[in-house]
This record gives C-alpha cells, sequence and structure tokens, in this order.
C-alpha cells in the first residue's frame, strides 16, 4: 500500500498540469461578478436620466421581479425545489405594507413595523410550507402542489377581506414613501444587483455545493446524515423574506396592492421566467424577469394579446427543445470562443488529514464494545413475511457478512437497520443507542454509514466536491467562501488514496469509471466517521483488482480503526476471505451464526443457497 | 337537507366529469397536464360555437369531445412525447400550452364573459323537492362516463392493454404492446373527456377563457389523492365535493372554493397515497 | 437468409456512459440452447435487454432470423416472433392469470386454442384463471411466465434467470417444457442462468460472460466444456 510522504498532495498537479483550487477559482469568479455588478450599477445610476420617465416606471416593478426570480432560481434551479408559490409571499410584504399604510398610517416606526412584520409573516409562512412539504417520506411534487394550494389560499383570503384588504380591487392611494422615481429606481435596481451577487457568492460557496448536491442525490446526503428536510425549509423562507421585501418595495412605490399579485398565474410566471433564462445560472433567470416583464408592459398596449401568445409559444419551444433555457443556449457560443483562449482548467483541492473524533474505540479484532445490537426485528409488507425474529449483535473490530439467496431479506434488513420507520417490530441500537422511528438522516448520525448496492453518487459534481459534502455534517460549509482543504479521516484518506480516486479530484463523477463510483461512495461514507458501516454488495461490478483492493481496506477499517462492519455478499469466496463471521438469512431468517469455516462448510448452507446440491461445487468453487 | 344530498353527488358528479380525463393522462403517461383546463375551456367555447349557431345544443357535447380529442393528439405528438421522460417539465410545457390557448381563445372570441344556452331548463320533483334538471342530467351522464370507462378498461382488450401499461411499461413493452400507441390513444381520449366536460358545464356557468383553471386545480388536487383509481377518484369526489358543498351552505363560499384544494393536501401530508389503496 | 435464429456481431451496450458489454458476438441456430453463463454483474441481463432493444447498442449489430433488429424497439420484436422472459417483475402482479396469458398474444383471436395448448404444460392455467397473478406463489408464477412466452409460438426465446428461486420439481418441469417446445415450434432459447446444472441439461451451446465479455464457449458434452466452465465461474 503506498504511503504518501507528504501531509498533503495537490493531487491535480500530477493530474494536469494547469489546476485551481477552489479558493483561487472563487476569487476570480467574485472579481468577474464585482466587476459585473459595479457596471449594472453604473448603468443603474444613469438610468433614470438616460431612459424615459415611463421605461423608469416599469423598470422599477421588472428589477423587483427579477429578484424574485433570482431566489426561486436557487430554489429551483440549484436545488431542485419547484415552487409555484413564490408570488405568495410577494403578496404577504405588499400587503404588509399596504395594510399598515391605510389602516394605522405611515410613521417612520409603522413603515419599519411593516417591514418586519410582513417579513416575518413570510418567514414563517415558507418555513410552515417547507415542514409540510419536507418532511419524511413526503413526495417530491408536495412543494409544487402545497405552493399552488398556498397561493389559491392567499388569493382567496386577500378576497375575502371585506373593506379591511379592499377584497378584489386591493387597496391604492394610501400615502407612502416620499421618494422620487429615480430613487426608487436606484433602491430596486441596487436590491436587484446586491441579490445577484450574494446568491452568486451562496451557490459557488461549498454551501452551494450542498444545494446541488440535494439536487443531484438527496437520498445520499440523508444517509450521510444531512437534515435536508431543514436545509430546503430554511431556503424556501430565505427566499419568501427576499420576495417579501420585494413585495413591501412594490407596494410602497406603486401606492397600489392587490390579490392577484399572489395568485398562482403570477407564481408560474416566475417559473417561466427563470426556464426561459437558464435554471441554476442565476443571471439568466434576472436578466429573463427584467426583460421580459419590461417588454410585455410596452406591448400590452399595442399588442396585448399576441404578445403574451408569443412567450407562451417560445416557453413551450424552449422546454422542449433546449431544457436548459435561453440564457445558457446564447450564451455558449460565447463561452466557448473564450475558452479557446483560454482553456477551463480544473478544480482540484487539498487532501488533509482530519482530526479524528471518534480515535477512541481500541482498535481490537472482535473485542471492541457492542456497535450494532438487534433484537427480535421484523419485517412485514402486508401478510409477507420479509424477515422474521431478527436477533444478532455484533461489535466494533467484527466485520460481519450476511449471505443467502436472492430474496433472503438482507437487503431489506439493511433497509430496516438504517431506517427507522421501516422495521414492523423489534429493535436496532446503535452503539447503545436505540434509533427508534427516526429518519435515516437521524440514523446516520448516531455513527451508522450505508454504502447502497448500485453506486449511490453525485454525478454531477466532482470528486473533491463529492468528499466535501460527505464532511458537510462535520464541518459545515462556509456560505461565502470556498475552503481548499478537504479533511479526511484516516480509513477515507486510505481509500482515497489506494484506488487512485486521489488523483482523480477534480474529475467529475459522471466520468469515473464504475469501480471508481463505487470506491468513491465507500469514501464518501467513511468521510462520515461511521463506526459501523452497512454495505451492499460493495464488489458487484468490480474487476478482481479493484475487489482485492475493497477487500483490504475493509479489513483495515475493521482490525486498525475498530469499525464494525456488516457486509451483503454474494461473492462466497470473498466473503470468506475477510469475514469474523457469517450469518446466513434465508427467508426471512437467521439460520445460521458462525464463524467462517464452520459456515462455508455447512451443507445446509450449500442446499438453501444455490438451491441445488450439487451446483454448489460450481458456485463456490 | 334533500337537496342538501342532492347538490353533494351532482357535485361529485361534476368533478369526476371534470377530473377523469386528468386521470387517466396520468395513470398511462405519468404527467400531470396542466392544459387540462385548457382543454376544458376549449369544450366551453365548442359551447359556445354551437349556441352561436342556433344548433341543438345537445350537439355540443360530441363536438366538444372531438375538438377536444383532436387538438389532444396533435399536442401529444409535438410537445408531450418529447417529454414523456421529463415529467416536471411536461407539467411547465402543458401550462405554456394553456396560456396560449387562453391567449388564442381572447383573440378570437374576447375577454368578456358569455352564456351558452342550456339544453334543458327548470327544476324536477325528486324525492320529495324542486331540483335543477340539468345537474341531475349531468350526473347521470358523469356516472355514464364512470361506467364506460371502466367497461372499457376492463371489459375490452385495448383496455386490457391500457392497464398493462399504466402497471408496468417495459414489461408491456417486451409483449409487443407499442406503448406510445397507447400513451397518444389516452391523452387524446382524456382531451376529449375534458373538453366534454368543459361543454357539460357550460350551462352551469358561464365562458370566459380562464374558465379552466379553478377546474385544473381542483382536478389536480383530487387525481393527486386518487392515484390512478377511478373508484378512488370517485370516492375522492364525493367526500372532498361534499365538504365544499358543506363548507359553501354552511360556511362562506369563499371558504368552499379553496375546500378540495386545502383538504386535498392535507390529505396528502398525511397519507402519500391519498385515497387510493396504499 | 442463414439459419440462426440470433446472430449478435461485435455488440457493445451498457447504460449511460458505462459499457457493460464490450464486443459480444456469437450466433444461435433454429432450434439449438445457447446458455450464457457468468456471475452477477457480468452483463448477462444487459445482453438480453439489448437484443430486445430496451437498450441502444453502441456499437455492433443484432440479426434476427437473418433480419437486422439493431434499433428497433421493444414492440416490433414479438412481430419477429421473439419472446423475452425478464428476470424481475416479470408479469403484472394486479391482473388476473388469464388476463397475463392474454397479453401474451397480441389478438385474442387464438387465445381459447393456445391457452389450452400451454395450460396443456401447466394445469393449474386453466384451472385458476380469475386468481389475480400476485397471489400466485412464486413458481406458479414463474410457470405463468413460461407459459405467456410460448403462447404466441416464438421462433426465438429469449429467458433471463426463469430457475431463480425456484423449487428443483418446478425446474425439472420447466426443463421439459422447454425441451417439448424446442422440437415442437423449432424454437431457439437464450438462455441466462447462474444453476449451471440446469442451463448445461438444456443447452447445445454455452458461453460465459465475464466482464461484459465472452471468455470461453463451446458445445456442451465437448470434452473439456466442463472444466472450462468450472474456471471461469469458480471463485
Amino acid at each position: 500500500m503506498p504511503q504518501m510522504p507528504r501531509r498533503e498532495i495537490r493531487a491535480a498537479e500530477e493530474f494536469r498540469g494547469a489546476s485551481r483550487l477552489p479558493s483561487e477559482e472563487f476569487r476570480r469568479e467574485i472579481g468577474r461578478v464585482g466587476m459585473l455588478a459595479v457596471a449594472a450599477l453604473v448603468l443603474i445610476g444613469i438610468g433614470p436620466w438616460a431612459l424615459g420617465q415611463y421605461s423608469v416606471d416599469i423598470l422599477i416593478r421588472s428589477f423587483l421581479y427579477g429578484a424574485i426570480a433570482v431566489t426561486l432560481d436557487i430554489l429551483w434551479g440549484y436545488t431542485g425545489i419547484l415552487s409555484f408559490g413564490q408570488s405568495a409571499f410577494f403578496v404577504i410584504g405588499a400587503y404588509a405594507c399596504g395594510l399598515t399604510f391605510v389602516h394605522i398610517g405611515l410613521t417612520p416606526f409603522t413603515a419599519l413595523g411593516a417591514l418586519v412584520g410582513g417579513v416575518a409573516v413570510a418567514a414563517l409562512v415558507g418555513a410552515l410550507v417547507g415542514w409540510l412539504a419536507f418532511g419524511y417520506g413526503v413526495p417530491a411534487l408536495y412543494i409544487s402542489i402545497a405552493t399552488l394550494v398556498l397561493c389559491v389560499v392567499m388569493v382567496q383570503v386577500l378576497y375575502s377581506g371585506g373593506v379591511y384588504t379592499g377584497s378584489s380591487s386591493g387597496l391604492s392611494g394610501f400615502d407612502t414613501f416620499d421618494v422620487s422615481m429615480a430613487g426608487w429606481f436606484w433602491i430596486a435596481g441596487a436590491a436587484l444587483v446586491l441579490v445577484v451577487a450574494l446568491g452568486w457568492i451562496l451557490v459557488r460557496s461549498d454551501a452551494g455545493r450542498l444545494l446541488v448536491s440535494i439536487r443531484e442525490n438527496e437520498q445520499r446526503c440523508k444517509y450521510f446524515g444531512l437534515a435536508t428536510g431543514r436545509i430546503k425549509m430554511q431556503l424556501l423562507a430565505g427566499s419568501a423574506i427576499v420576495a417579501a421585501l420585494a413585495g413591501y418595495a412594490y407596494a410602497g412605490y406603486t401606492d397600489v396592492v392587490a390579490p392577484d399579485l399572489g395568485g398562482f398565474q403570477f407564481g408560474t410566471e416566475l417559473v417561466i421566467w427563470v426556464a426561459l433564462g437558464g435554471r441554476g445560472t442565476l443571471l439568466g433567470p434576472a436578466c429573463a424577469a427584467v426583460l421580459i416583464d419590461f417588454v410585455s408592459a410596452y406591448l400590452s398596449g399595442s399588442l396585448p394579446f399576441v404578445w403574451q401568445l408569443i412567450v407562451g409559444v417560445v416557453f413551450i419551444a424552449v422546454i422542449v427543445v433546449m431544457p436548459r433555457g435561453l440564457g445558457p443556449a446564447l450564451a455558449s457560443p460565447v463561452r466557448r470562443a473564450w475558452r479557446r483562449k483560454a482553456p477551463a482548467r480544473p478544480v482540484t483541492a487539498r487532501l488533509r488529514p482530519a482530526e479524528e473524533r471518534n480515535a477512541a474505540a481500541e482498535p481490537a479484532f472482535g473485542g471492541g464494545p457492542t456497535a450494532i445490537e438487534i433484537t427480535h426485528l421484523s419485517r412485514r409488507y402486508g401478510s409477507l413475511h420479509v424477515l422474521e425474529d431478527i436477533s444478532f449483535s455484533a461489535r466494533g473490530g467484527e466485520l460481519v457478512s450476511l449471505v443467502g439467496p436472492n430474496g433472503a431479506g438482507k437487503t431489506t434488513l439493511i433497509r430496516c437497520i438504517s431506517d427507522g420507520r421501516e422495521r414492523t417490530s423489534g429493535r436496532v441500537a446503535i452503539e447503545g443507542h436505540g434509533i427508534g422511528r427516526s429518519a435515516p438522516e437521524y440514523c446516520a448520525r448516531l455513527g451508522l454509514g450505508r454504502k447502497f448496492q448500485t453506486p449511490n453518487v453525485f454525478e454531477a459534481l466532482t470528486v473533491a466536491e463529492s468528499l466535501r459534502i460527505a464532511r458537510a455534517r462535520i464541518e459545515r460549509p462556509s456560505f461565502w467562501r470556498c475552503d481548499d482543504a478537504i479533511r479526511l479521516p484516516e480509513a477515507a484518506m486510505q481509500v482515497v488514496r489506494t484506488t487512485g480516486l486521489a488523483e482523480q479530484l477534480a474529475t467529475r463523477v459522471r466520468h469515473l469509471s464504475h469501480g471508481g463510483k463505487q470506491a468513491l461512495e465507500l469514501a464518501m461514507v467513511l468521510a462520515t466517521e461511521p463506526r459501523v458501516l452497512l454495505l451492499d454488495e460493495p464488489t458487484a461490478g468490480l474487476t478482481k483488482p479493484e475487489r482485492t483492493v475493497i477487500g483490504k481496506v475493509l479489513v483495515d477499517l475493521v482490525q486498525r480503526h475498530g469499525l464494525c462492519v456488516l457486509l451483503v455478499e454474494h461473492d462466497l469466496e470473498f466473503v470468506r476471505e475477510i469475514s469474523s463471521r457469517i450469518i446466513v438469512l434465508h427467508q426471512g431468517r437467521i439460520v445460521l451464526d458462525g464463524n467462517v469455516e464452520d459456515v462455508v462448510s455447512s451443507e445446509l448452507v450449500r442446499t438453501i443457497y444455490v438451491g441445488e446440491p450439487q451446483a454448489i461445487g460450481e458456485e463456490a468453487g | 337537507m334533500t337537496s342538501l344530498l342532492l347538490d353533494i353527488v351532482t357535485t361529485a358528479g361534476i368533478l369526476f366529469a371534470v377530473s377523469v380525463g386528468l386521470l387517466i393522462v396520468f395513470g398511462v403517461q405519468k404527467i400531470i397536464n396542466f392544459a387540462h383546463g385548457a382543454f376544458l375551456t376549449i369544450g366551453g367555447y365548442t359551447s359556445l360555437v354551437v349556441t352561436h349557431f342556433h344548433l341543438d345544443p345537445w350537439l355540443a357535447e360530441p363536438l366538444a369531445l372531438i375538438s377536444g380529442a383532436v387538438f389532444g393528439a396533435a399536442v401529444e405528438r409535438i410537445i408531450v412525447r418529447p417529454l414523456y421522460r421529463r415529467p416536471l417539465d411536461a407539467i411547465l410545457a402543458t401550462w405554456g400550452l394553456a396560456i396560449v390557448v387562453v391567449q388564442l381563445i381572447t383573440i378570437g372570441f374576447g375577454r368578456g364573459v358569455q352564456f351558452v344556452q342550456s339544453p334543458v331548463a327548470g327544476a324536477t320533483r325528486v324525492l320529495g323537492t324542486d331540483y335543477s334538471l340539468y345537474r341531475l342530467i349531468f350526473l347521470a351522464i358523469a356516472i355514464a362516463i364512470g361506467i364506460a370507462i371502466a367497461a372499457a378498461l376492463q371489459g375490452t382488450r385495448l383496455g386490457l392493454v391500457a392497464r398493462a401499461v399504466i402497471m408496468n411499461e417495459d414489461l408491456a413493452r417486451g409483449l409487443g404492446i407499442n406503448s406510445d400507441l397507447v400513451r397518444f390513444a389516452t391523452f387524446s381520449v382524456g382531451a376529449g373527456l375534458a373538453s366534454l366536460a368543459g361543454a357539460l358545464l357550460t350551462p352551469l356557468l358561464s365562458v370566459d377563457p380562464i374558465m379552466g383553471v379553478p377546474w385544473l386545480l381542483n382536478a389536480f388536487m383530487l387525481v393527486m389523492v386518487s392515484g390512478t383509481s377511478l373508484v378512488s377518484l370517485a370516492l375522492a369526489c364525493l367526500v372532498l365535493g361534499g365538504a365544499q358543498v358543506v363548507v359553501s351552505s354552511y360556511g362562506s363560499p369563499v371558504l368552499g372554493g379553496l375546500t378540495i384544494v386545502v383538504l386535498a393536501a392535507i390529505v396528502l401530508r398525511v397519507r402519500p397515497a391519498g385515497f387510493a389503496r396504499a | 437468409m442463414s439459419g440462426a435464429a440470433l446472430e449478435v456481431e461485435g455488440l457493445t451496450s451498457g447504460y449511460g456512459e458505462a459499457m457493460v458489454l464490450r464486443d459480444v458476438s456469437f450466433s444461435l441456430p433454429a432450434g439449438q440452447v445457447l446458455a450464457i453463463l457468468g456471475k452477477n454483474g457480468m452483463g448477462k441481463s444487459t445482453l438480453l435487454k439489448t437484443v430486445m432493444g430496451f437498450l441502444p447498442a453502441a456499437k455492433g449489430r443484432i440479426r434476427i432470423a437473418g433480419e437486422e433488429t439493431t434499433g428497433l424497439p421493444p414492440h416490433r420484436m414479438t412481430r419477429r416472433k421473439v419472446a423475452y422472459s425478464p428476470q424481475e417483475q416479470a408479469i403484472f402482479q394486479d391482473l388476473t392469470v388469464d388476463e397475463n396469458l392474454r397479453l401474451g398474444l397480441a389478438s385474442d383471436r387464438f387465445y381459447e386454442r393456445e391457452r389450452a395448448r400451454v395450460a396443456a404444460f401447466f394445469p393449474f392455467l386453466a384451472t385458476r384463471r380469475r386468481q389475480r397473478a400476485g397471489t400466485l406463489s412464486g413458481g406458479e408464477q414463474k410457470m405463468l411466465l413460461v407459459a405467456r412466452a410460448l403462447l404466441f409460438r416464438p421462433r426465438l426465446m429469449l429467458v433471463d434467470e426463469i430457475t431463480e428461486g425456484l423449487q428443483p420439481s418446478i425446474t425439472r418441469r420447466v426443463a421439459e417444457v422447454l425441451r417439448e417446445e424446442l422440437v415442437a415450434l423449432g424454437l431457439a432459447i437464450l438462455l441466462i442462468e447462474q444453476n449451471v446444472s440446469f442451463a448445461l441439461s438444456l443447452a447445445d451451446r454455452y458461453a460465459v460472460l465475464a466482464r461484459g465479455e465472452i471468455v470461453a464457449s463451446g458445445k456442451v458434452g465437448e470434452p473439456g466444456a466442463e472444466a472450462a466452465i468450472h474456471e471461469h465461474l469458480a471463485v
């Protein structure tokens, strides 16, 4: 096993001459964005003089819409949360302003109160919707449904408010801020630039990668112990705050609020703008929102319905033909020309050893404390008993293999251990703590790591980014920086180095081989510093040398790091080589539990494992 | 009391007729057709055209069924088929289509609210009260639609093939079933049924370019809680539609308008399978 | 037209960018059985899915009864008299036994005749026609699967792990039925198996797939065949 002489390696130096560290890349991007932002601010600064009054009037509104589109892009384009309801948060801000100024009047105090109140209500509603939509086992589509319903409810509430909310005509003509149109233009324009810039920093930061990883593979994130539901809820609440602020400014400027601002038609219009501008580009949705709203206002006089018709047709065409949106489609030729001059350089990272939190466990083969204890576990689907009365325990330093024919319940057992809601009855305890009915992310926090049967990875991220996501629960990723170092515990480091991943840190995961993906998932799981490791056929589809490497790593994990490994495997010889104990499952029950030689030589195993006694000769050699 | 009960069952019938097209499209294609409301609107305007030309009002229904089916067939080919593996995008694209349809209708017929001649008028005596004859006829038609679809699914080879595609599309393809054709046919039928429902609604409601939107939302939520089962849909229409009638009668019509979407959202949160067998 | 029921030439295929099958070539004469052996994850099911048109072939050609079928969708295969029996989710659990069988024919015209023919092999098909297929035992489900595949008198049958989880008596019955139909229909079978003894009892030829490539092939029963198979399957 090659031991790295240096404590850190800058892997991509060996991999390609000119790579960058994340922080360098981040700084370069910030520089570019900063320049863009300054240019945009200059344009906004001279806007009121350069443009006609009507244009300025329209653009103030368009800028505010653009800001909401940016937050929707972060929700949908980056994190995969399709919300039709940003308009509902917008209308909360708008009515906070309108209601306060109509019924209480305008003072600096009420203005501030309305602002704070509106933002707080929007954030609360956002959090509530998020809590409903991102709970355990709620289907992914539910957030779209819930936000749709939110809009419908919001509009009806405002309609039914009678004189108080102005019902269908809304509120207008109230005292509002004494700010000139140019002033509003600057405020709205600067706000849009600020939202884009902050959004950019967020999505390019380490925390932004986390959002993408949730979109790509939320299940994997959950099994790393990341409470993705809570992250998504916070994100929705955050976007609600921005939308409410925009709504407040809208009401303050236009002096008109109406219920339809909260309708799902406006909510879907925002979605359309984001899709047209290009999901996951921030700038695209911002530009699309401003441009389309601006042109709509201009054309609504001369070509009212035809214009909407054109937008609709273009929208359908873009969705069908250019799923990434118009922005990227237009920008890519430009970018390609640019790239020819300066080819993109891969972004890598430095590997560093992590300070291990769990180093206390004594590496004693088979002699550690009880790591996992399962008592009388069963799993039924209706009348079908998949698992019946499973009881066993294993200690740190043990490598227990679960074998048995297809359909014996091996994967179901793994699922019951890693997700508290899966089992029908019985108890599962990790390091002495019962998992109760906890969701996978909370089971993982007890020290459980699970590697899935087929590689469960983040195809769109690089190897380095993937490893960082795996560490995200232990090291909270920054919202405004990129860390150059990835701190890995020794076990994960060993996998990364022995399988050659260390030389591929800048590689996109989708370009890795099958074996590379299997190794990466194992490294990621180990990066979470588990005490109990569940492995579902980790060598399926691997070449023989790859399998040997994985086998050595597993033995090492158990012997040197005192982990408890539970391995589901078909390959009896592999099992025999590395296990310290074998449990045989058959038709949902444990039929044998003993040391390797006893189990492998057992006639019972031969019979049930292969079905026909004579076939064992071919199968197990 | 009797009239409340009649309101509940007729409302359920109306909701069923409006939602059933969306349900079969969702069942076979696994996508949600957000242009469902637009197809409904097309049916409404077909009725309007029939009134305009002083034709027999009963002609509106078959004409709506045909025009919806033809338009739906075109839409499936051009818009829906390429999005088969992108169900979320299919929602967006069909919503874009709904916008286009609304604008086309506005350009053609104007924004205003218009009225359609009813094929039957007045009330009839049932169970000791006078009740709208048309609503009762509507209920009968809705039941007939439900029975016809169930019979087609259970009793014909085409229905068997459609059920096979709903249950396991790959397996069906391996047995020689052209699932693209099944999708095409069901989308077309679903659009035709939406359109038919739109025509049936017109004697009860006025016609305007966005008449489909509230129905789309209700139908969408009803289908979400029903999965792919006709029986669940009928049950959901009865329970949620009934709740809507009760809330509208004893609470406020505004709350009544919200009842279905809010209750359905709650049902889905508590039990993702909704009214379907889990 | 050549005498081969199935010819595969230089076939490379897989999922996305991962090629599971690399440059596989073989020929299966009409009326014969070719057993594809190999361990899990070696590309056996991928081979069947590609032949059947579920997966696109990245490279290579597939000919069925002399006609090129590369790139045709699955539903066009039954017209070429190809039956496919997948390993997983192979029957419609919520349909009845009868409905499952009816889906094995393109129309209901000859259904009763053909149903009677296959029910002769597996009597429960005649007595439990209205039972929901999901409530059949695992073995009965497999027999239903074989019966459905044989219903339209195929010329080529692609069979994926039919013996998995089967008790020996049913495995034997399935082998008998397939042997009869081989003669009766002039059927050719591409058999994917983990159960080597079952496969060899039926097959004329064998090929061992490892890591997506054919590493050994030959006639069953010729000297050295068993040894070659054991060498590649042994762990």
